[in-house]
């Protein structure tokens, strides 16, 4: 391998996530979420808070240096991309939600697919609240085409 | 809302966006904070081999996500997962399906799929907590 892979299991980067009333507003306006339960302080459905929408956590770009993780993983990031993304639910995010999102490597491996060699490194982000639960988790795929050298 | 009824079969209310703007592009960017020149730059798009700037794949999967979560409502949803076959460009409109294959053990599996035109842009399935016939 051409790369210095980080050690499978190591810390890549940590930010706090407050789920923001206001941030829910800007991700269910911008992906046509019309469920009022994202806007309404305290909703029907026995909700204490407006509920995040699914993929809320997208939100921690805002907080994540880019730069540094893509250099930690010693990925080239013209020739990645995102192949796949998963998110586990333990319970509903909601506003006033402080998480920590912790990620991680948890895989790296070189593969050869039909358009030549890659590399695959998958991370998870553990979204951990106040009391030490999880509240979800984000598994996301990165596939560098390795191309000619 | 209380957990859903869902059977095998069911399919999720088909929707629609589009066509797609910048703006709506730059919208995603402002609440997701993907600031890749990819994104809002042709000049930029066009250097990495595309015809100008083409969505986030974070884009398409909210636009998934949330045709998802308001037939089910978000707090039903146990899982939630997304493949990126190919990228959604200004002008595409996006088609979101969906339909149950399983229900087992309280939890269906919902099949999804978001398609410009006869090409799958995004495939993905949903775990949902189901309720009780």
């Amino acid at each position: 391998m051409s790369h210095d892979a980080p050690a499978v299991g190591m810390l890549l980067d940590e930010v706090v996530l407050d789920i923001e009333p206001g941030k829910i507003r800007e991700f269910a306006r911008a992906t046509g979420a019309l469920d009022p339960a994202h806007t309404a302080a305290e909703s029907a459905r026995g909700l204490a808070a407006p509920l995040a929408t699914l993929t809320h956590s997208v939100a921690v770009g805002h907080l994540r240096d880019q730069q540094k993780f893509v250099e930690a993983l010693g990925l080239d990031i013209r020739r990645v991309v995102v192949g796949e993304v998963a998110w586990h639910y333990a319970r509903p995010l909601l506003a006033g939600d402080r998480l920590r999102a912790s990620r991680r490597v948890i895989a790296d491996e070189e593969r050869d697919g039909s358009s030549g060699a890659m590399r695959l490194v998958t991370l998870e982000t553990e979204l951990v609240d106040e009391s030490g639960a999880i509240a979800a988790t984000v598994r996301e795929v990165l596939i560098e085409r390795r191309g000619g050298k | 809302m209380n957990a859903p009824t869902l059977r095998p079969g069911e399919t999720m209310p088909v929707r629609r966006h589009g066509p797609v703007t910048r703006g709506d592009i730059v919208r995603f960017a402002g609440a997701g904070g993907d600031f890749n020149p990819l994104h809002y730059d042709d000049d930029a798009a066009r250097a990495a081999g595309f015809d100008g700037v083409i969505a986030m794949g974070q884009y398409q999967a909210g636009l998934l996500a949330a045709a998802v979560s308001d037939w089910v409502g978000a707090e039903n949803v146990a899982s939630f997962r997304v493949r990126f076959a190919r990228p959604v460009r200004v002008g595409d409109v996006v088609v979101l399906r969906g339909s149950v294959v399983s229900v087992e053990r309280g939890l269906a599996t919902i099949h999804l799929e978001a398609v410009v035109g006869e090409s799958a842009v995004l495939t993905g399935s949903a775990t949902v907590h189901t309720a009780a016939d």
